[in-house]
């Protein structure tokens, strides 16, 4: 007996297979997993892989099948453009609502019609659009856009006004797949379904590993689980140079420098040097970038690392970062400067302040633009291709705190943006500020350091909605910037002002690491290594700044319990 | 101390340091015209803001002794005026935890 269906693409096979009778629908006694579910989804795996015979083999064995004859000749017919045996098939198979029909009929005939003007067979495409696609078209514009094809005058002008890819490309598969939704799953199962389910199985479990700190791919043989010994909990070296509280701190985007700025009127350049086995991470102070008015609150490096940013109240310097020569100095605001950032391509910068002033400055410092009058008092910006995102103090004299997100699309700076109001919360009066924002790396999100005591993760996804709260960190009036970190960026690491550096769970919200190490005073900024998933940097009031890595000396998480800290054993225990 | 933004007022009239002009008070808070520092006229106010205070100390006023502070501006640190702690005579006791500033110091900013 033939079996092939699905692809059915091996031949049929004479062989002698047993059905096996099992009792029970379950896979086996005690499981909650349908037998037919399961094998039905190895059976579909295995012809997806090209195991035909193997599947074949199964669904005789089983007695299940993948797909009933009448699913297999409709993927047929799509598959091999028989377009009127596809609507009688799809009219077997289920389709009960007579929307949906129609809605099926439509997708097949437009199928068939773009088929038509591919060939040039223009009669016979006018044909279909006049009797088949025009009574069944429910949106005007498409039908015209439709016609508007029968003007092309060549296969590949129809392929490319129509975003579709041709008869031989993959548009048949598209079609079978938009078709799907029609026909109840039971009967059809969704494409791919068993690998679905393990990415989920794989989502899940990379979301219960507290401190996954790795893109590389894991096992399905065991639950996953990374230890705490990739983990950046050890402080490798403590830098201090500087002479007052360090406020801000920034990576060079090859990771291989640290600039910190300092309430000391400074600013300096590091260069992260090897790890020594008995003194630790080496990190040298290479330039010093003085003659500030006053403390020195923002950093930026410019996309090429030659090229360093700092503000200081109302003044910008812009230094060479390896000579450590100040080069121009900026001045266009009326009030503190709160934030200085490169645009990504390093076209230019831009600055903003307390005096509701954006300004755009070209790579040489030159003024291209100035927004100004802006709905709030700008306390921190960022930035990625595409947006750039402000958030601030409202002027308007209210006495809640709205955390405007100013959200452009013009970066060049030609119009003022409206500015969206995404939130208004109550808060105490004169306390709760927005204090820092970070954009995701995959642009999705958005991070804001909101007095007292939260950060907010903003969806920028459709309209911006908050999505999660991170709590635990002590921020009142001190400005404290926090930032993601990891890999995948799997983390959200900030600053607090009781001296402690707290690290959560993005997806989740847990905090898995509260590390105390800095003196007294506020940890003002958190900055994650961007090429070193395993490192990031803290500074504090005590005018240190702090590199935090994972144990070094090959000193592993068993060794340190072994000397008895019984603490570092309850996550191994868990990972079983 | 970190790094802490400056509070920003909001009125129609907002005093602010001639120095750097700062935010430090608005009409609405203010209860007195009528006042004398060493730089001329002076005024009393209820509420103060982006200021610090030094160490009390006991100083002779027209109206009799006061336990005072001198307040200064906490971007430019220039003094600004004073701090009531402590009045001793009944009809003083009204101007304690209020704030003088010298009108030669101020600016009105927005």
């Amino acid at each position: 007996m033939s079996l092939t269906n699905g692809h059915g693409l091996s031949p049929p096979r004479k062989r002698d297979v047993t059905k096996v009778t099992l009792p029970g629908t379950a896979l086996y006694e005690g499981s909650h997993i349908d037998r037919e579910e399961f094998i039905r989804l190895v059976i579909q795996s295995l012809r997806d892989v090209g195991y035909t015979e193997s599947a074949d083999v199964l669904e005789a064995e089983s007695g299940y099948r993948l797909e009933s004859r009448s699913v297999s000749a409709f993927r047929q017919a799509i598959i091999q453009g028989h377009w009127d045996e596809a609507e009688e098939a799809m009219d077997r198979l289920g389709a009960a609502d007579e929307d949906d029909r129609q809605s099926a009929k439509y997708m097949i005939s437009q199928q068939k019609y773009l088929e038509l003007l591919e060939a040039q067979e223009l009669n016979s495409a006018l044909t279909v659009l006049r009797t088949e696609l025009a009574p069944l078209s429910m949106e005007p514009e498409r039908l015209q856009l439709l016609s508007s094809l029968l003007m092309s005058t060549s296969g590949e002008e129809v392929r490319r006004a129509a975003h579709w890819d041709g008869a031989r490309g993959l548009s048949r598969q598209y079609l079978l797949q938009d078709l799907q939704c029609f026909i109840p799953s039971s009967i059809m199962i969704p494409p791919q379904r068993f690998d679905t389910l393990l990415q989920q199985a794989r989502e899940y479990q990379r979301n219960s590993c507290l401190y996954h700190n790795s893109n590389a791919p894991f096992s399905l043989y065991t639950d996953h689980a990374c230890g705490r010994d990739l983990f950046p909990n050890t402080t490798t070296v403590i830098l201090a140079e500087h002479d007052d509280e360090v406020w801000d701190i920034q990576w060079s985007h090859d990771g291989g420098h640290l600039a910190t700025a300092s309430a000391d009127g400074t600013a300096i350049v590091w260069r992260l040097g090897p790890v020594d086995p008995s003194t630790g991470r080496e990190c040298t102070p290479i330039q010093v970038l003085r003659n500030h008015p006053c403390p020195v609150n923002g950093l930026s490096w410019s996309p090429d690392n030659e090229t360093l940013l700092t503000c200081a109240d109302q003044v910008i310097k812009v230094w060479k970062a390896k000579t450590g020569v100040c080069i121009k100095e900026l001045t266009g605001h009326s009030d503190t400067i709160t934030a200085v950032e490169w645009l990504p391509d390093g076209s230019g910068f831009i600055s903003a302040g307390m005096d509701c002033r954006i300004v755009f400055w070209d790579a040489q410092g030159k003024k291209r633009d100035t927004w100004e009058n802006l709905s709030i008092r700008i306390t921190d910006i960022a930035m990625d291709r595409s947006r750039l995102i402000a958030v601030g103090i409202s002027r308007e004299p209210v006495t809640v705190d709205p955390a405007s997100l100013l959200d452009s699309q013009d970066r060049n700076g030609r119009s003022v943006p409206s500015p969206t109001e995404g939130q208004v919360e109550s808060t105490l009066e004169d306390y709760g500020e927005v204090t820092s924002v970070k954009i995701s790396s995959d642009s999705r999100y958005a991070l804001v350091g909101h007095g007292p005591n939260e950060i907010q993760l903003w969806d920028l996804e459709d309209s911006p909605h908050l999505s999660r709260t991170y709590i635990g960190h002590r921020a009142g009036k001190n400005v404290i910037r926090s930032c993601f970190g990891g890999a995948g960026q799997h983390f959200v690491a900030s600053g607090s002002e009781n001296g402690k550096v707290y690290i959560w769970q993005r997806e989740t919200g847990i905090l898995i690491q509260t590390l105390t190490g800095h003196g007294s005073g506020t940890v003002n900024c958190v900055a994650w290594n961007p090429q070193h998933p395993s490192m990031f940097a803290s500074c504090s009031d005590d005018k240190t700044i702090r590199i935090w890595e994972p144990q070094p000396n090959g000193l592993s998480l068993e060794d340190t319990s072994s000397k008895g800290k019984q603490r570092w054993d309850m996550d191994s225990d868990a990972m079983g | 101390m970190g790094w802490i933004h400056r509070d920003y007022l909001h009125s129609a009239r907002i005093f602010g340091c001639s120095t750097c002009r700062t935010h430090l008070a608005t009409i609405e808070s203010m209860i007195s015209r009528a006042f004398n520092g060493q730089h001329g006229r002076a005024y009393l106010f209820d509420r103060v803001v982006n200021v610090y205070s030094a160490e009390p100390q006991e100083r002779q006023m027209t109206t009799g002794v006061h336990i005072v502070r001198d307040i200064l501006c906490v971007k430019c640190n220039r003094v600004l005026g004073w701090k009531y702690d402590k009045a001793f005579e009944e009809t003083q006791k009204y101007k304690e935890g209020k704030f003088i500033l010298e009108r030669a110091l101020l600016t009105d900013v927005d």
